[in-house]
């Protein structure tokens, strides 16, 4: 850890050069540039599996490069506490549901609260430090954290994120996602703020015009690589979407029709009532032997809709055939690890395999060795789960899927993470039993596999934001649509 | 999503505490209920020497569930909390009172044992359950290994402090029952420490990003189990009069019962120091009761039972109404 005392004002607070950093076969970073300085406010965008979140764990110390060199305020390796000043507001909070806001506070700033008697310290810092945020909030410090809204529990991780002494570097990360209009605009107000005591402050978020409203500079990853920084002044959406890899159409793209699929001949098999994101109600509907895809940005719906199809008989969604699911791999929640890989791949197919409730081994085995053919299974039928590689485990789970006799086949993610090949096995796989008759919904964070379904809905906060059909369905319009904000929800 | 912030007052009492609090009053008016009815029948136990009578065989009980507690407020579960009071007897009966130093070193060494059971839950991702079930066999075989047969005999002062008179009528039970509760309290409530506990049980991603080490974090609060048990332990010698690896084996699950009858939840985050104060005591009063009652006290462990049950399901009726 090297400390330099120079505050030169011409050097900038973060200087990010040729940072490289893979996980597995992803290589989530490769050689990214970055500075930004003391007092400036630098929006970040970006698509799925653009680097942004692991550039922002980068910054905040919890992650070590592979290659390349980070330097905040002189300080090139992060020490127990990550860098000095920098700090940070997670998506998916890093509160304790189960404590109090107060002792959420000690946790966080027990460096900035006495050794002793901490208690009030912290329940006053916290209630100022909203106060001055969010002047209308109404969270007691004693309030524990799994009582609140979802609203509330972000404002306290924004809260907690400012509670220190020596604040350089503000990150934060989607902060808006769950706020409401009022509490957005205070919260700019106070990033504002921050910045004009000299404050750096990342933004993160896909919500354009708020990162245009409010930074200064508005940095572009892909590929895990900053491609572009722009003036905030003097760039558009449209000029982000760009570059981001997204198609210049915006208004071709919102204008696409959401209409019925081409094809009428065969049945609907699957119908979830939907709204677009303009508020209109609509219908994501599946037909027997079709591969839907659901595509936009992680976490803005999709997954819900599979959970949805997969509950089938709640609400008013309607599906006609038995389904499986096939889980991804950050769930890990699919391999059964003490099985072997033969009962790991019959296990949802074995009441359909039995006569009278007696497993049938003859007939268990040839399908295994029919699917551990196909797929080609590395290790064979007889190797333990947890011997293969993560590739090879993901077949196996999709194989259980799709050696059951469902009709509906649910993909939520299964590939991430997956090399190539497999990849190229598995979406052969996919279009072989789509051409058998099965409906298969597919999930997807890469944009680019979902060339491989029929008819693509982009969703976008919880709703649809568009559809797309066969030689339409490209990464470009796919991330244009990801960004489409119906006029009422802007900021 | 975009939900308007009803207006709260700041003073009122939050409902979260409410709700943690909840299952350890209904545990207490349990307690009380069950007092009278022992009192209604029997009613010399109203004195000092009858509460010291009915409480006596309780206090080690109340110790060896408050490491329970704390173990349960990460999320872990002990398994080995029973044998582990066992050994601790059979050290404090037969090295304790000849050679204090190597005694004590013992129980510091058994702490460590604990200590490193946390690491090796760690570290090595054993589940706590795993881990400390195999702990218990090694207490077990210590503990044989230090006493073969029941018997020794506890240092003096230790029985002296059991045959203390306090002032004021007030049973050494129960001063040893609240001393060993408020600690307990207070490290878990009032001291940062406790928060990291509590924290690693909810949520370890808050306690890594606000660089807490979820390893020391974990060995600390086998540490202090540790700790807790080896009291427990001195306690119950000091009841029995020696050592007995096998006094206690029933502490393990009896624990856990108190527990959760105190407001705890196997999934951590929670410390319930009073409640499992009053979870104890009541399982404890079971006996009394049953004894009073002339029932045979092999049906104990069935009323137990019956009650944990009881008061599980009753919880969640309440909880579901109140929310």
């Amino acid at each position: 850890m090297t400390i330099k005392t120079s505050n030169a004002s011409d050097r900038p607070l973060v200087q990010v050069s040729q940072a490289v950093k893979t996980y597995g076969h992803t290589r989530a970073l490769s050689g990214v540039e970055l500075q930004v300085n003391a007092g400036e406010v630098l929006g970040l965008v970006g698509h799925n599996g653009a680097g942004k979140s692991t550039l922002m764990r980068l910054l905040s110390g919890l992650e070590r490069l592979d290659n390349g060199t980070v330097d905040i305020g002189g300080m090139t390796t992060p020490g127990a506490f990550g860098f000095s000043g920098v700090r940070m507001a997670y998506q998916e909070s890093s509160l304790a549901p189960e404590l109090t806001v107060r002792d959420n506070i000690y946790l966080s700033s027990a460096r900035w609260l006495p050794r002793w008697c901490w208690h009030k310290a912290a329940a006053e810092s916290v209630v100022s430090r909203l106060g001055e945020i969010f002047p209308d909030h109404g969270i007691g410090p004693n309030e524990y954290v799994d009582d609140l809204p979802i609203a509330d529990r972000q404002r306290v991780e924004i809260a907690r994120a400012t509670i220190t002494d020596d604040l350089k570097l503000l990150i934060l990360d989607e902060p808006t996602e769950s706020l409401s209009g009022s509490a957005v605009d205070h919260l700019y107000n106070y990033v504002r703020k921050l910045k004009a005591t000299g404050v750096a402050v990342i933004l993160v978020s896909h919500r354009m015009r708020e990162i245009l409203s409010v930074s200064d500079r508005v940095a572009v990853m892909k590929d895990g690589a900053v491609v572009s920084i722009h003036r905030a002044g003097e760039v558009s959406e449209r000029d982000l979407l760009l570059a981001m890899g997204g198609e210049v159409l915006v208004t071709e793209a919102n204008a696409t029709p959401f209409g019925p699929a081409i094809d009428g001949g065969r049945s609907v098999v699957v119908r979830v009532p939907m709204t677009t994101v303009s508020g209109e109600a609509t219908e994501i509907t599946a037909r027997e032997g079709e591969v839907i895809g659901l595509a936009g940005i992680v976490g803005q719906g999709q997954e819900e809709v599979l959970d949805r199809i997969w509950h089938g008989k709640r609400g008013d969604i309607k599906v006609d055939a038995t389904r499986a699911y096939v889980p991804g791999d950050r769930q890990r929640s699919g391999i059964l690890p003490l099985w072997n890989v033969d009962r790991n791949l019959t296990i949802s197919a074995l009441s359909s395999l039995s006569r009278h409730g007696i497993r049938q081994f003859d007939a268990e085995e040839l399908l295994v060795d029919k699917w551990v053919k196909k797929l080609n299974i590395r290790g064979g039928s007889r190797a333990t789960i947890t011997g293969l590689s993560g590739g090879n485990q993901q077949k196996v789970i999709a194989a259980r899927a799709f050696a059951s006799n469902a009709r509906t086949i649910l993909l939520d993610d299964p590939f991430r993470g997956v090399d190539v090949h497999t990849k190229a096995e598995l979406y052969q796989l996919i279009r072989e039993e789509a051409a058998k008759g099965r409906t298969i919904v597919w999930f997807s964070s890469e944009n680019s596999e979902m060339q491989h379904c029929d008819r693509v809905y982009v969703l976008r906060a919880g709703r649809v934001a568009g559809v797309l059909h066969g030689t339409e369905i490209t990464d470009n319009r796919i991330i244009t649509m990801s960004f489409a904000e119906s006029e009422t929800n802007a900021a | 999503m975009i939900s308007m912030n009803p207006i709260r007052s700041r003073n009122a009492v939050p409902r979260g505490l409410v709700r943690r609090v909840f299952p350890g009053a209904i545990t207490l008016v349990a307690m009380i209920v069950i007092l009278i009815v022992c009192g209604t029948i029997q009613p010399r136990i109203w004195s000092q020497t009858g509460i010291t009578l009915i409480l006596s065989p309780i206090v080690a009980m109340v110790i060896a569930s408050q490491a329970q507690m704390v173990m349960m407020s990460i999320g872990d579960i002990d398994l080995s909390i029973g044998f582990f009071v066992g050994m601790v007897t059979t050290i404090v009966a037969t090295i304790l009172p000849d050679t204090p130093t190597l005694g004590f070193l013992a129980l510091g060494a058994s702490v460590l044992g604990y200590t490193l059971m946390g690491a090796l839950v760690q570290l090595r991702e054993v589940p706590s359950l795993i881990a400390t079930l195999g702990g218990s066999f090694i207490w077990l075989g210590l503990g044989l290994f230090a006493l073969p047969v029941p018997g020794g005999s506890v240092p003096d002062w230790l029985s002296s402090y059991a045959f203390w008179t306090p002032p004021l009528s007030i049973p050494v039970s129960v001063i040893t029952m609240l001393t060993a509760t408020v600690i307990t309290w207070f490290v878990m409530q009032r001291t940062g420490l406790g928060a990291r506990f509590r924290s690693l049980g909810s949520n370890p991603y808050a306690l890594i990003r606000s660089g807490g080490s979820v390893l020391r974090t974990r060995m600390l609060t086998y540490a202090i189990v540790g700790i807790l048990g080896v009291l427990s332990g001195i306690t119950l010698s000091a009841e029995i009069g020696g050592g007995d690896v096998n006094a206690a084996p029933g502490y393990t699950l009896s624990s856990i019962a108190a527990v959760i009858l105190g407001g705890g939840v196997f999934t951590g985050g929670r410390a319930v120091a009073w409640g499992t104060l009053f979870g104890a005591v009541t399982l404890g009063l079971l006996t009394v009761l049953l004894t009073l009652l002339n029932l045979s006290s092999n049906l104990q462990p069935a009323v137990q039972g019956a009650i944990v049950i009881a008061v599980l399901a009753g919880r969640l009726v309440v909880e579901r109404v109140v929310k």
